[in-house]
């Protein structure tokens, strides 16, 4: 019983400790900057309407619109009807905190298109690494040509390459060929993973070589048996390998900063959120924090519906 | 339906020889049984006739016409595996349509979604729903039609592998182990639905079992295979009635031959220095081995030509099998015994054995059989 008692504390423990910078993100996401710099208001924050001040700044007339004002104000001074137009402007620009946020969030930058950015890159890198991956991986798990041993060591070295080594000269071939800040030079990279091959390779090797043979007197070609019958069993491995690839490259900052030096159009969800960096305000956590937690978003999500075969593909169970 | 005909294979996997040359001929609906101890090399041999491995060298030809270098899929041969490899993410109706779609259908036409609506497609898909359709009433597995192999039991899932192999209407059918995955009662029963089935399609059927009993009960010819080479092919009669090797006689027949040494010395035939017949034709003097079946030992009183003691029994209710430990040897003999006689059989009780060596199978030292010794039987004058 006590032991029971310690697993789940020290399990608790771990769960606080991993979710305590989710929990902030999320929360703050929520408040007003004043709660924010305070440090009060809870989970949720207050949510008492706020004045956006960058809102109101903007609308500070000048003396042209004063003057064009000035007919709906008769017998007011300039600076009367200056005043009356702040104070409508601010009544405008008065939201809740979270509203504001998020608005924030959609209007500073263009965070739909950042998000499809994001959805073009990592779905390209995922379906070509699974293009690659599979064949690859049938290949080192099932058949038999010589050197296949050394190859697969091969394999296994290359697992050991940090991708920061390698960035240097592949920015450098990129830019030889006039790649960079495009598409390409976000995707091309990453099409061979090495970690997809070993993993799909691990997953083959338990499929019965029974099964192989039989396809192969039912009439398939090789690649019909890679598509046809180690694809369809291999999906709960597959799960595993998307997680894996889509949350890197989704997230990944590192690479599209290389790569992506001109135009914002190009920029993934993560470059997305250096717009909120450092603003002279200092003030903008809330819509920095309502961005990062829109970023996340599909990435839990798609964790939570795909959880259970999820794990099935981590532990490897193979099939009877 | 065909004949195969496999001359001279051999194969190697690096140094170790794993078939040392079979040469095997098959006629057309016949059922031939591959039986051999594990390891022996059927599995590579069916494996090499259905080409999904080349032999090191010799030929196989089906119908006549040599198929070496012919891909698996070419050869029209269907096989049945051990673990009855069905595709686990398909039903069993599209398990047993896989076959046929792979061969009618073109790669287009195979696609999802579209393929359906491409011209002629919907003729063929039902034809080939009528094929499955015909297999799956001739198995009788209609009722599990739409689920997948991994929602069936072992019976089952075996009766869908034999589905998928007979949809197609092959050359020939390669069975490896069929049976060895289901429990003894499931065994017997499709045994002999496998043997209806042969006899139903007429077809050619090379089955690969460890089990002797299947092999003796199902087959046209049996071919007895040990380390890499088939030492005798021969209906199951003959196998076991004449075997023409002792490794062959020692594997065919539970419980197995009981094997004595006899000496054969200026024309008479010693048993334990007891003599026990004279031979009729001149044949090498030298030391032989007496293959005596269970069933060719008697129990007799008078004029035993063994004595030994009960050492073991096993009461099968139709018969019974008694060990005897012979007097003044360290060797064991199996007898079989009518239930009638089991009262003469206890425990420890000292018996006399008996036998016609006209029953006896004599195999020299090197264990080849040798049919030219023939004996004048006259143990039945003998000295006590
Ligand atoms: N692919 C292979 N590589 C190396 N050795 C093999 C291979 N396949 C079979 N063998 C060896 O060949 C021998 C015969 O195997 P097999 O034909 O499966 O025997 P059986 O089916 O009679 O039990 C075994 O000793 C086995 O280890
Ligand atoms: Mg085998």
């Amino acid at each position: 019983m006590t032991r029971d008692i310690w697993k789940h504390l020290i399990l608790i423990l771990g769960a606080i400790i991993v979710l305590a910078p989710f929990y902030m993100m999320l929360s703050y996401s929520f408040k007003s900057p004043g709660e924010i710099d305070r440090g009060t208001g809870g989970f949720f924050g207050a949510q008492e309407m706020m004045v956006d001040p960058r809102c109101v700044k903007l609308r500070d007339p000048n003396r042209d619109e004063i003057a064009a004002a000035a007919p709906q104000y008769p017998g007011r001074s300039d600076s009367e009807i200056r005043n009356a137009i702040m104070a409508q402007a601010e009544i405008d620009c008065s939201t809740r905190p979270v509203v504001f946020n998020y608005t924030k969030a959609f209007i500073e930058a263009p965070l739909l298109r950042y998000l499809l950015n994001g959805l073009i890159v990592t779905a390209s890198i995922f379906f070509i690494q699974v293009l690659v991956a599979l064949p690859a991986a049938y290949a080192l798990a099932k058949l038999k040509f010589w050197g296949r041993e050394a190859v697969f060591g091969l394999v296994l070295f290359c697992l050991l390459i940090p991708v920061h080594a390698i960035a240097l000269p592949l920015y450098i071939m990129l830019a030889k060929v006039g790649l960079t800040n495009t598409y390409v030079a976000l995707v091309v990279p990453w099409t061979i993973s090495v970690f997809g091959i070993f993993l799909m390779r691990q997953f083959f090797m338990t499929v019965p070589d029974d099964l192989i043979d039989a396809a192969r007197m039912d009439g398939m070609t090789e690649l019909a048996i890679v598509w046809r019958v180690m694809l369809p069993t291999a999906i709960p491995a597959l799960l595993a390998f998307a997680i894996f690839s889509i949350v890197a490259h989704w997230n990944d900052y590192f690479w599209p900063r290389i790569v992506v030096t001109g135009s914002r159009d190009l920029f993934t969800p993560p470059l997305g959120l250096r717009e909120f960096k450092g603003d002279a305000d200092g003030s903008f956590f809330g819509p920095m924090m309502a961005t990062a937690t829109i970023i996340v978003m599909p990435l839990i999500v798609a964790f939570l519906v795909a959880q259970r075969r999820f794990i099935e593909g981590i532990t490897l169970s193979g099939m009877k | 339906m065909a004949g195969l005909s496999i001359s001279s294979v051999t194969k190697r996997f690096g140094e170790t020889e794993v078939l040392k040359g079979v040469t095997l001929d098959v006629a057309d609906a016949e059922f031939v049984s591959l039986v051999g101890p594990s390891g022996c090399g059927k599995s590579t041999l069916l494996r090499i006739i259905a080409g999904l491995e080349d032999p090191t060298s010799g030929d196989i030809a089906i119908d006549g016409k040599a198929v070496t270098g012919t891909r698996a899929a070419d050869r029209n041969l269907s096989m049945v595996f051990q673990s009855y490899a069905l595709y686990p993410h398909l039903t069993v109706a599209e398990n047993i349509a896989v076959p046929l779609r792979m061969r009618s259908l073109s790669a287009v036409q195979r696609l999802p979604l579209i393929g359906p609506f491409l011209p002629g497609a919907k003729e063929q898909r039902s034809e080939i729903a009528t094929a499955v359709q015909s297999a799956t009433e001739m198995l009788e597995i209609g009722p599990l039609l739409d689920r997948k192999p991994g929602q069936l039991s072992g019976g089952q899932r075996q009766r869908v592998a034999l589905g998928r192999a007979l949809v197609r209407d092959p050359a020939a059918f390669l069975l490896d182990e069929p049976l060895s995955n289901l429990d003894a009662k499931l065994r017997v029963q499709t045994r002999a639905e496998i043997a209806q089935l042969h006899r139903r399609l007429k077809a050619t059927f090379i089955y690969v079992t460890h089990d002797q009993v299947e092999a003796m009960t199902m087959s046209d010819r049996i071919a007895v295979m040990m380390g890499g080479e088939i030492l005798q092919c021969d209906a199951p009669s003959v196998i076991y009635e004449d075997p023409s090797n002792i490794r062959v006689a020692e594997f065919i027949g539970s419980p197995k031959i009981n094997i004595l040494p006899v000496e054969l010395a200026n024309t008479e035939m010693t048993l334990f220095g007891r003599v026990l017949g004279y031979i009729t034709e001149a044949a090498q003097a030298g030391i032989y081995q007496l293959g005596l079946r269970p069933e060719a030992l008697k129990l007799t009183q008078a004029a035993p030509v063994v004595t030994g003691t009960v050492a073991h029994m096993e009461n099968l209710g139709s018969e019974v099998y008694a060990q005897i430990a012979l007097a003044n040897q360290t060797s064991r003999v199996t007898l079989r015994a009518a239930p009638a006689e089991r009262r003469n059989l206890r425990l420890g009780a000292e018996v006399g054995l008996g036998f016609s060596l006209k029953d006896g199978l004599i195999f020299d030292a090197d264990g080849k059989r040798q049919r030219r010794v023939e004996v004048a039987v006259t143990h039945e004058r003998e000295v006590a």
